[in-house]
């Protein structure tokens, strides 16, 4: 399931986070594992559960659809190798709740000036730009409407 | 199980210096040497904390106090690091193995924030993840939300410890800031601002710790560790840097609960037995939810207690008299031995302006990276 290999000449952000395959982005979701011990279900693709430790862990696609549980605007450019617009452009930053049961970290694609806790959001893959020999496929959710 | 005592402190100011971290070092443990009555040759086993700094920073900094072939340990756990390193003296000291040792927390850090490299993966940092900032805003927008938090109250911590800094000569900013001022300063991630926030800097804390027994027979006035307890969040139980995720579902206690419920039963008081307190707020808001955290209020009111002004130093909990780290500066390594140096000597009734009259018990509590929480209690 997991998109390391399946599309030639793009790969995922990080290893194990996004479905195959990676050629058609609006049909990308993120990966998850959940723990039929403990019923946990964690982001990316994992073979142990981080609370119980059990490895009867299956991978599962998450639901592109969430809402917004909670968010800051980023208004100074994060150190070290941030990929994002240059010159530096505030943006949001939110913690999105989706159905299994997990808060997963993503930037939030929406006006700064009318987010709101609670709001719908979906995730959008996209590829992301300014990498000369490969294409490197990241993530980010957006408001809805 | 033999009781363990703090028999002298030493601070090297938090700022940023032109020293060399072996110097500022080296100045804290031998002022906490000094305190004791001490001499360097008589410690027989010393641990560092520090997390910025090469490998073998504790040798290479008190060898400068001369030979020794005791054990020197580096103890890192991200800003409880000072936490584990007086854990371990305390371990050392109750198995019989010392009678006599010291504790040294240092660290000298680049200006601006910290190095990404050190708690994020790469994919993270080129996601914009890599501000700790924004960690603790998100948790202070979800406050808001859901108990009416503002962000007045959140200025009134920051207004309050940096007025509190100008009496301590050990702090780095000592400038006491209106809470105009404070508001009308730049949001860094909503809804922190520049001057809720604290900075990174170069700084040096130093204990010398000693069985009770040792302690009766060198003299001096010596401060009981009541408690001093370690631990890392359990799973998803809380949500701060490096994650990626967390439950929507775990109950588990967050950290500084678990933590501070274990320094309690161990020293068998709870929080209104306690005269003073010294808390992580790494920004205004941390404060607001440890108090929370601590028991000093219920869960949604720390809001209401930033208000009420009962955790000003004449208040009847009051919190960072030493103006905290929003003032000091965090010295990742040397923030919690600076926060137990300024409680031991609200315990010896030497703090001067800042003093909290007759305190007798104290409580100096961390919390960072990973969900490392320390919390130590100390009494007279």
């Amino acid at each position: 399931m997991a998109s390391t290999d399946a599309a030639p000449g793009r790969q995922p952000i990080r290893a194990g986070l996004l479905t195959a395959p990676l050629s058609e982005l609006a049909t990308v979701r993120l990966l998850g594992s959940r723990c039929e011990a403990c019923g946990e279900t964690t982001l990316g693709e994992s073979t142990t559960c981080p609370n119980c430790g059990s490895d009867a862990v299956l991978q599962l696609p998450l639901s592109r659809r969430g809402h917004l549980w909670t968010y800051t605007v980023v208004r100074h450019r994060p150190p070290g190798n941030y990929r994002g617009p240059d010159p530096f452009v505030p943006f949001a930053l939110g913690l999105v709740e989706l159905p299994e049961g997990l808060r997963v970290l993503a930037p939030i694609e929406a006006d700064i000036t009318r987010l709101k806790i609670g709001a719908e959001v979906q995730l959008r893959a996209f590829v992301r730009g300014r990498d000369p020999d490969r294409e490197v496929v990241s993530f980010a959710f957006a408001t809805l409407g | 199980m033999s009781d363990v005592v703090i028999l002298g402190v030493g601070i090297h100011p938090f700022g940023r210096f032109d020293q060399s971290y072996e110097e500022i070092g080296a100045h804290a443990a031998r002022l906490a040497l000094r305190d004791a009555g001490v001499a360097w040759t008589q410690i027989q086993a010393a641990f560092l904390s520090r997390m910025y700094l090469p490998a073998t920073s504790g040798a290479r900094v008190l060898r400068r106090l001369g030979g020794t072939d005791i054990p020197i340990i580096d103890v890192e756990a991200a800003c409880a690091s000072g936490g584990a390193a007086l854990r371990q003296a305390v371990l050392n000291i109750r198995s019989g193995e010392a009678d006599l040792a010291l504790v040294l927390g240092v660290e000298k850090m680049p200006r601006g924030f910290m190095d990404p490299a050190m708690i994020y993966s790469p994919w993270q940092i080129e996601m914009g993840m890599s501000l700790n900032p924004s960690y603790w805003s998100m948790r202070a927008m979800r406050h808001m939300h859901e108990h009416g938090t503002t962000e007045l109250q959140i200025a009134k911590v920051a207004y309050k410890n940096h007025r509190n800094s100008v009496h301590n000569e050990n702090a780095m900013y000592r400038k006491a800031f209106g809470l105009e001022e404070i508001l009308a300063s730049p949001l860094v991630c909503d809804p922190i601002r520049r001057l809720e926030i604290c900075a990174p800097n170069d700084g040096a804390a130093a204990l010398v710790v000693a069985s009770a027994e040792r302690a009766r027979r060198i003299g001096g006035r010596p401060v009981h560790i009541a408690a001093c307890c370690h631990t890392i969040a359990r799973y998803s139980a809380d949500f701060r840097c490096p994650a990626d995720s967390m439950s929507a579902t775990a109950k588990n206690p967050g950290p500084t609960e678990l933590t501070a419920r274990q320094a309690y039963e161990r020293a068998g008081v709870g929080p209104s037995d306690i005269d003073c307190f010294e808390v992580q707020d790494t920004d205004a808001f941390c404060e607001i939810e440890i108090y929370e955290d601590l028991g000093l209020c219920a869960r949604g009111e720390g809001g209401a207690l930033a208000d009420s002004g009962r955790t000003e130093i004449a208040g009847d909990l009051p919190v960072n008299m030493s103006g905290g780290l929003i003032s000091k500066g965090e010295p990742v390594g040397a923030s919690h031995l600076g926060q137990v140096y300024e409680i031991v000597n609200q315990l010896r009734g030497a703090c001067g302006a800042r003093q909290v009259a007759g305190a007798k018990t104290g409580l100096a509590h961390v919390l960072g990276a990973g969900g490392n929480c320390a919390v130590t209690i100390l009494q007279s």
